[in-house]
C-alpha cells in the first residue's frame, strides 16, 4: 500500500476547509435523497406486490395451461387437488387457496347485473383476498354453506338489494343449457373503490361448479411469505402441478398492474438520477478547481516521475475520501427520515383518500419506505460512484499537465 | 575518463505564441560528462530554463539531438520520459515545490514510493535528511520551514534515490548568503560522495563560485563554455551532513 500517498491524498482533502465542507455536504445531501427515494422505492416494490397479490392475483397462481392467452373463466385446472397439494407444499408459504370463475347475470326483480362470480374456498379466501377479511354489512361465507353470496356495494345498489335479499344467478352450462339458482346476500363488502366493489361476487366452489356444470377448479392462488421469493417459486411449482396446468406470477397475472409498478419505479430513479447528476455536476466543479489550484505541484509530481497513471489515482482517491466522508454525512442525514419512513410511513390520505384503485387494486395510501442493512453499502456505492465518476475529468486533467508549461507558467 | 551523460547537437526549442514563433534555443551543442559540478549562465530569457527543462525530459526539443543517459529524448514517449526523470533525474526547483502537506519525511519518502521501493524507504529518507542536517526537522510541515531548511529538503528529495543526474533551476534565488553558501556545500558533498552530476541554471554568483564549469547562454547560443581551473574551497559545515558513505550507496 502507497501509504504515503494515501496520507497526501486524504490530508490535500483538508486544504480547502470551505470547498471541501460544502462538496461533503453536497455529496451527503444527495447521498440522503437518493436513499430516500430508494428506501421508498423499495417499500413501495414491496406495498405494491402486496397489494397485488392480496388484491386477487397471489403472488404465483396456478392456471390451465392456455389460460393467460384466452382468459376464459370456464377453463379449469386439469387436476386442481394434485395442484393445491403441490402448492401447500411449496417452502415459505403463507397462504393457499382455490377458485373457481363463472360469468353469471344476477337478478333481483327488474334489476339484472352481469359479473364474474367466483366460488371459493372460505376458510382460505380470506388469507388471500383482503377486501373480504372484514366484511361491512353481514358476514362471511361459511364452508360448505349453500346458495349463499356475498356481493361488492356496487353490486348490491345496482341490483338495489340488500342484506338477506335473494337473487337470482344464471349462467350458461356446458352444453348451452341456463343453469340458474337463488343466492342469498350474506355480506355487503364496501372497498371504497366502486370498480374493485363491483368486482366482487363470491359464492362458494361447489355453487359455482353447479352453475358453470364445469367440475373443479379454475385456480390455485398462492400467497408467500416473503415476495421476493415469487419468481422461486414459481420455479419450484412449475415442476410439480398436473400436467397441463402452468404456474404464473403476480405480474404475468396483472401486466398493466406490474407496467404500472415498473412506470412509477423509472420515474423515482429519473429522479434519483437528476439529484446524482446535479451532486455530480457540484463535486466535478470542486475536483477541478481544487485540480486547477495545484496544477503547479501536479507539474512538479509529473517532475519527479508521477506516471499520468499514479496521478489519476491520487486524484481518485482523494475523491474516495471526501465520498467517504460525503457517505457518513449522508448516513446522518438520511437515516433518521429513512427510519421515520419506514415506521411510521409517508401519509398521503389528504390528497388519495382511502387508496386509489388500479386495475382491480387498490393501493394504501400510507407509503412505507424500507429500512434494512441494504443502507450503508448503497450509501457508500452512491457516494464512491458519484465522486469517482465526478473526479475522471479533473484526474484525467490532473494526469495531463504539461510539467514544463505548468512549471514556466508559474514562474 | 568519466562517461558522457549528456550530449547536444544543434538542439533547439521552439515557442508558438499564438501567431509568433519565439525560439528559445537555438542550436546548442554541449556535453557534459557524469560527476560534473556545471552552472548554465546567462541574462533571463537566455534559455536556461528550456535548456535544463529538455534535459531533464520535461519537455521535447524542437530540433537538434539530445541524448541524456544513453536514451534520445525526443523519441521517448511521456511515459517513458516520466520513467526516465523518476528512476535518474533529480529536480530541485527555484521555488522549493514542497508538497505542503506531508511532512519533510514524507516529502522525501513520497518519491521513493514512486519508484516503488519497499520498506528500506523510510530509513533511506531518513537518513538523507540527517545526511543534509534535517533530522530534527523530519516530521515539520514545509510551512513550518525557513526557506533554507525546505530547499534542503527539496535537495533531499531530489537526491534521495541517488540519480545520476540533479538538475537545479535556480537554487539559491530565495537564500540568504549563508543559506545558499550550506546548500551550495551539501550539493558538492552529495557530488563527491554519491558522484551524482548536478547541473544548474543560475545567474547567482554565489552559485558560479562553486562550480567547476560555467556555460554561458546567450540568446539561445552558447557563447562561453568555461573549465575553472579549480572549485572554490569546499567543507562540510560544522553539524551538517554524515560521515562518507561508499559512493552509490
Amino acid at each position: 500500500m502507497a501509504w504515503v500517498s494515501a496520507k497526501y491524498a486524504v490530508r490535500s482533502v483538508g486544504r480547502n476547509a470551505r470547498r471541501t465542507a460544502l462538496a461533503i455536504l453536497g455529496i451527503g445531501i444527495g447521498c440522503a435523497l437518493a436513499l430516500f427515494m430508494e428506501s421508498i422505492n423499495r417499500g413501495r416494490d414491496e406495498l405494491f406486490a402486496r397489494m397485488g397479490a392480496y388484491s386477487g392475483a397471489g403472488h404465483v397462481r396456478v392456471v390451465p395451461g392456455n389460460w393467460n392467452e384466452r382468459r376464459d373463466p370456464r377453463l379449469r385446472l386439469a387436476d386442481w387437488r394434485h395442484d393445491l397439494a403441490a402448492a401447500r407444499a411449496l417452502p415459505g408459504i403463507a397462504a393457499v387457496t382455490v377458485r373457481a370463475r363463472a360469468q353469471v347475470l344476477l337478478a333481483m326483480g327488474t334489476h339484472v347485473v352481469p359479473v364474474e362470480m367466483v366460488g371459493v374456498d372460505p376458510e382460505n379466501e380470506p388469507r388471500t383476498f383482503r377486501f373480504v377479511q372484514r366484511v361491512q354489512r353481514g358476514r362471511y361465507l361459511r364452508p360448505g354453506e349453500p346458495a349463499a353470496v356475498v356481493v361488492g356495494k356496487a353490486i348490491a345498489e345496482r341490483l338495489n338489494a340488500d342484506l338477506d335479499d335473494e337473487i337470482l344467478a344464471s349462467a350458461m352450462g356446458r352444453g348451452g343449457s341456463i343453469e340458474s339458482a337463488m343466492l342469498r346476500i350474506v355480506g355487503i363488502v364496501t372497498t371504497g373503490s366502486d370498480d374493485v366493489d363491483a368486482g366482487i361476487c363470491q359464492t362458494n366452489l361447489e355453487e359455482v361448479e353447479r352453475l358453470s356444470d364445469l367440475a373443479g377448479a379454475g385456480e390455485v392462488t398462492v400467497i408467500l411469505r416473503d415476495w421476493r421469493q415469487t419468481d422461486a417459486a414459481r420455479a419450484a411449482l412449475a415442476s410439480q402441478v398436473a400436467r397441463g396446468d402452468e404456474v404464473l406470477t403476480w405480474g404475468e397475472i396483472s401486466p398493466e398492474f406490474k407496467g404500472h409498478i415498473e412506470q412509477d419505479k423509472a420515474t423515482s430513479r429519473f429522479i434519483s438520477g437528476v439529484i446524482l447528476l446535479i451532486v455530480l455536476l457540484g463535486v466535478a466543479s470542486a475536483q477541478l478547481a481544487a485540480v486547477l489550484e495545484r496544477r503547479r505541484e501536479f507539474a512538479v509530481l509529473s517532475a519527479v516521475g508521477m506516471s499520468a497513471r499514479r496521478m489519476v489515482r491520487l486524484v481518485l482517491l482523494e475523491a474516495m475520501t471526501l465520498g467517504f466522508a460525503g457517505a457518513v454525512v449522508g448516513l446522518a442525514l438520511g437515516l433518521p427520515v429513512v427510519w421515520r419512513v419506514a415506521t411510521v410511513g409517508l401519509d398521503f390520505r389528504k390528497y388519495m383518500g382511502s387508496g386509489y384503485a388500479f386495475q382491480g387494486v387498490i393501493i394504501d395510501p400510507v407509503f412505507y419506505g424500507d429500512f434494512g442493512l441494504w443502507i450503508v453499502p448503497y450509501v457508500l456505492a452512491v457516494a464512491f460512484g458519484a465522486t469517482i465518476i465526478a473526479s475522471l475529468y479533473p484526474a484525467w486533467f490532473a494526469a495531463r499537465t504539461d510539467p514544463a508549461v505548468a512549471l514556466r507558467v508559474a514562474q | 575518463m568519466s562517461e558522457t551523460i549528456i550530449t547536444t547537437r544543434g538542439l533547439a526549442k521552439v515557442f508558438q505564441l499564438n501567431k509568433h514563433q519565439v525560439p528559445a534555443l537555438r542550436g546548442v551543442d554541449l556535453d557534459v560528462c557524469e560527476g560534473e559540478f556545471l552552472a548554465v549562465v546567462g541574462p533571463s530569457g537566455s534559455g536556461k530554463t528550456t535548456f535544463l527543462n529538455l534535459v531533464g525530459a520535461l519537455d521535447v526539443p524542437s530540433s537538434g539531438d539530445l541524448m541524456v543517459l544513453g536514451r534520445r529524448i525526443a523519441g521517448l514517449s511521456r511515459r517513458a520520459r516520466a520513467e526516465l526523470r523518476l528512476r535518474s533525474i533529480g529536480f530541485v526547483f527555484q521555488a522549493y515545490n514542497l508538497v505542503p502537506v506531508l511532512t519533510a519525511l514524507e516529502n522525501v519518502e513520497f518519491v521513493l514510493e514512486l519508484q516503488s521501493m519497499g520498506r528500506e524507504r523510510h530509513a533511506r529518507a531518513t537518513q538523507v535528511l540527517d545526511e543534509l542536517g534535517l533530522g530534527d526537522l523530519a516530521n515539520r510541515r514545509p510551512n513550518e520551514l525557513s526557506g533554507g531548511q525546505q530547499q534542503r529538503v527539496a535537495v533531499a528529495r531530489a537526491v534521495a534515490a541517488r540519480p545520476r543526474l540533479v538538475l537545479a533551476d535556480e537554487p539559491t534565488a530565495n537564500l540568504d548568503g549563508e543559506n545558499a553558501e550550506t546548500l551550495m556545500h551539501m550539493m558538492r558533498d552529495l557530488r563527491d560522495r554519491h558522484g551524482m552530476t548536478f547541473v544548474f541554471s543560475t545567474h547567482d554568483p554565489r552559485v558560479v563560485r562553486h562550480t567547476a564549469r560555467v556555460v554561458t547562454l546567450a540568446d539561445g547560443r552558447v557563447v562561453r563554455d568555461e573549465e575553472k581551473p579549480g572549485e572554490a574551497p569546499h567543507e562540510v559545515l560544522p553539524g551538517v551532513g554524515a560521515p562518507p558513505g561508499p559512493a552509490g550507496a
